[in-house]
């Protein structure tokens, strides 16, 4: 009987632990007209010069004013603050003419004198703003203010899209740094609880009109409850508290697709690839004959030529990812190449350009020319199940070839110590998140010299012509003039590694998204963030 | 004592199913059937088919052998390893005892999840999933003496003062001679050790598995069908999932009857 109360009691404490955790979510009441929505952790900073994490960078977008907007539809750089901007032939001269009567959130004037000093702060050495490492040489940029409401920035250097690199500068008031409390945005930061939820309110003053000519923004504000758990934001978007969710994955977009098809939408190939290589540097500790398949371009190509990517989209990612092929996504506009031509899936194809590379096949194991069985192991990271999921994919497919193949997966420590210390392993299977369009933010993976250029890390020169190539081709784009010329490079380059199969890819992870069909004014669209990009014209259905 | 007898056929009859289950003529835990993935049951694949569309009872009845085999083995070597360590503490000297207690004391202190991990990360890449299954219930059963060697070193020294023992000494037996009646004096406490710490080995390899770090791809085992139950909506897809945690647990009730029946 005794033991009967104890059981109870303890029920008792975990039925109402339940509700407390759900409330700890939702601490503060939605008020009317209010949008919510989650982050996955705190944000480290609220100061928009010193955001260098996704959720800091959330907080950011959603409150700084700033003189360009990057709109993630038309993937096109746009005026905010500045009415007009110019930059000169040279590249080295941008002019900033701001729009007239600007004012922060607190009501005081937003002049010349703010952006400068603005810019100023987030270029200065003491602030170690990671986004002035966008402007090449940032001690050497000076900004002049001829008047009120121009601008003018004198570069040493041309720096490529630098358009795109004022959408993360925000412009707060000289010498009164706020993080986020006083700001020309669309919302100002209103309340933090740690481990709660960041509290957003509108800026009264903010200087959006919709095409009707009414102020923005429609909401009266924004909660990001902090929440990290995946099925509690389903749920809880399920049953009306929260509003969107931005990325989501497959297996949740599916659940959520049965239940409430209407909230879901698959946007197609993100800027994501999901790729595999062969560890390709002199210096590992690979066996030689194991080194002179990885380096010889008919092996590569047979595995790329081996691997059913359809399948892996189908099964790893539940039919929402796309076969890749290079490494720009179609979602890319600008800057995919249309007509590249790759190897695609063909094992007769494969099996015979082994063969003519001197491997043979014997029983159902293939041997190299000096008789060594072809096996090697496929490293990917633990936790992540399309990864594993795609390696024993892969597994089977080329065990058609007579490659056996080892899958092993290790946590990611282990993990980043083999690909960038020891260099103890054969091949991997890895993703890269691209949140920028711009080619030119890979030119840290395609350069030769580079420590991420992660089948050869950190070579002395070249090892091969085409990695030369890849080089010059890189280097060149960075210094042209006119996008049309820079195209023409990065499709070279495309090309280059479509032909030469250094990276194998295997597929572009789709953009997933689920929203409230209650919520008007969205635009999905593939870059992030995906359904708040123009958070100024969201509105719940009915909310005044 | 009354269950004893069931629970062995029982156990014993799943170890028969099995075995027939995995020796059926077209049986393969590894063939990826990609057009029914998470298949429902049906006549071809009596348990469906898992999120790689290989046959879900094959691949369950290959893990329960898999991990059966390799608990007992583990099992088998922890209790020699703690009956020789047990007793050469309890007759070997003061100090000598003293010193390999302490030895205990701190192979239990490891946290022994970390250096499995540790292990799995230094193995050579190319160790094929076979030897990675035996090397991680070698890892586990060297781990995994020295609660055992503490209670035998319990037992033994109890044996010391007992009076067959006190016998055996007046009779002059002396060193080796007496270690050879004393081990079969300490059968009753080294079976139900060896009983006990088979479930706790299937059990660490299915922890392990669910962790992505145990028995290696496309090896079946109880850790990488867990796995699976992280992913909620697979839940919902197809209630199949749950067919090897219901089994895994039966196995570990059954094995733990045995253990206690003992």
């Amino acid at each position: 009987m005794h033991l009967s109360r104890r059981i109870l009691v303890c029920l008792a404490a975990l039925s109402q632990s339940v509700p407390l955790t759900t409330c700890a979510a939702q601490a503060a009441p939605r008020l009317p007209a209010e949008l919510v929505w989650t982050i996955g952790y705190d944000p480290k900073t609220f100061d928009p010069a010193k955001v260098d994490d996704e959720e800091s960078e959330t907080v950011r977008y959603l409150t700084a004013g700033v003189l360009l907007r990057f709109n993630r539809l038309t993937q096109k750089v746009e005026p905010e603050l500045a009415q007009s901007w110019s930059l000169s032939p040279d590249g080295k001269k941008i002019t900033f003419l701001l729009r007239p009567g600007l004012v922060f959130s607190d009501g005081s004037s937003l002049t010349a004198r703010d952006v400068a000093w603005s810019l100023r702060r987030v270029l200065s050495p003491a602030t170690a703003a990671p986004v002035a490492e966008e402007f090449v040489s940032p001690a050497g940029v000076t900004v002049v203010t001829p008047n009120q409401r121009t601008v003018v920035l004198h570069l040493p250097q041309r720096v490529i899209a630098i358009g795109k690199v004022f959408d993360e500068i925000a412009i707060e008031p000289a010498g009164r740094p706020s993080e986020g409390r006083v700001t020309s945005g669309p919302f100002v930061v209103a309340e933090y609880r740690r481990s709660l939820y960041v509290h957003l309110r509108r800026n009264p003053h903010y200087a959006g009109r919709d095409a009707a000519g009414h102020s923005l923004p429609w909401a009266a504000g924004i909660r990001l409850d902090i929440v990290e758990s995946m099925e509690q934001q389903v749920r809880l978007l399920l049953r009306g508290d929260y509003d969107l969710i931005d990325s989501i994955p497959p297996d949740y977009f599916e659940l959520l697709r049965r239940r409430a098809p209407a909230m879901v939408r698959d946007l197609g190939p993100s800027l994501n690839t999901e790729q595999l290589w062969f560890n390709q540097s002199p210096g590992s500790p690979l066996p030689a004959w194991e080194k002179a398949w990885f380096q010889n371009r008919a092996f590569r190509v047979a595995v790329s030529q081996a691997i059913h990517r359809s399948d892996l989209a189908r099964i790893a990612y539940l039919g929402h990812a796309t076969p890749a092929y290079s490494f720009i996504s179609p979602a890319n506009a600008l800057w995919y190449d249309r007509s590249l031509s790759a190897p695609h899936t063909d094992v007769a194809a494969a099996q015979a350009g082994l063969a003519a590379a001197g491997f043979r096949l014997q029983g159902s194991v293939l041997f190299d020319a000096a008789g060594h069985p072809v096996k090697f192991s496929i490293l990917t990271n633990s936790g992540n199940a399309a990864r594993q999921k795609m390696a024993t994919l892969i597994q089977q497919d080329l065990a058609a070839l007579g490659m056996q193949v080892t899958v092993v997966t290790l946590d990611f420590p282990a993990l980043i110590e083999r690909l960038m210390h020891t260099q103890d392993y054969e091949a991997c299977l890895l993703g890269l998140e691209n949140v920028d369009p711009e080619p030119n933010a890979m030119m840290n993976i395609w350069l030769s010299s580079s420590p991420n250029h992660q089948w050869s890390p950190s070579e002395k020169t070249p090892a091969t012509p085409w990695e030369a190539e890849i080089d010059r081709l890189m280097n060149q784009q960075a210094a042209s003039a006119t996008d049309g010329e820079r195209k023409q490079d990065i499709d070279r380059v495309q090309q280059i590694v479509a032909d030469q199969q250094p990276f194998i890819y295997l597929v572009y992870p789709n953009a997933l998204v689920a929203f409230s069909p209650r919520l008007q004014g969205v635009q999905p669209a593939v870059l992030t963030p995906r359904l708040t990009w123009n958070v100024d014209q969201l509105r719940m259905q009915g909310a005044q | 004592m009354k269950l004893r007898r069931p629970v062995l056929w029982l156990l014993l009859g799943l170890i028969v199913a099995a075995s027939l289950i995995v020796s059926m003529p077209g049986a393969s835990y590894v063939h990826q059937d990609r057009e029914a993935i998470l298949a429902a049951a049906s006549a071809s694949h009596p348990a469906g088919t898992d999120a790689l569309g290989r046959d879900r009872l094959v691949r369950v009845a290959a893990a329960f052998l898999l991990s059966l085999a390799g608990a007992v083995a583990a099992s088998a070597l922890t209790t020699a390893a703690a009956a020789g360590v047990g007793t050469l503490a309890a007759f070997g000297g003061r100090s000598l005892g003293w010193g390999l207690m302490v030895v205990c004391d701190v192979f239990l202190a490891l946290p022994w999840m970390f250096l499995l991990m540790m292990v799995r990360s230094a193995l050579p890449l190319t160790t094929s999933p076979a030897r990675s299954a035996a090397i991680t219930f070698l890892v586990l059963a060297a781990l995994g003496w020295p609660a055992s060697a503490r209670a035998v070193y319990r037992g033994a020294r109890q044996l010391t003062t007992s009076d067959w023992m006190l016998h055996t000494r007046a009779a002059g037996l002396r060193g080796p001679s007496v270690i050879r009646y004393v081990i079969p004096n300490l059968f009753p406490l080294l079976v139900p050790q060896f009983l006990i710490s088979i479930p706790a080995f299937v059990m660490a390899e299915a922890n392990l598995g669910a962790l992505g770090l145990g028995v290696g791809e496309p090896l079946p085992s109880w850790g990488g069908m867990l796995f699976e139950l992280n992913n909620s909506p697979m839940l919902l897809q197809t209630r199949w999932v749950c067919f090897p945690v219901i089994l895994l647990v039966l196995v570990l009730l059954l094995l733990e009857g045995v253990a206690v029946e003992a």
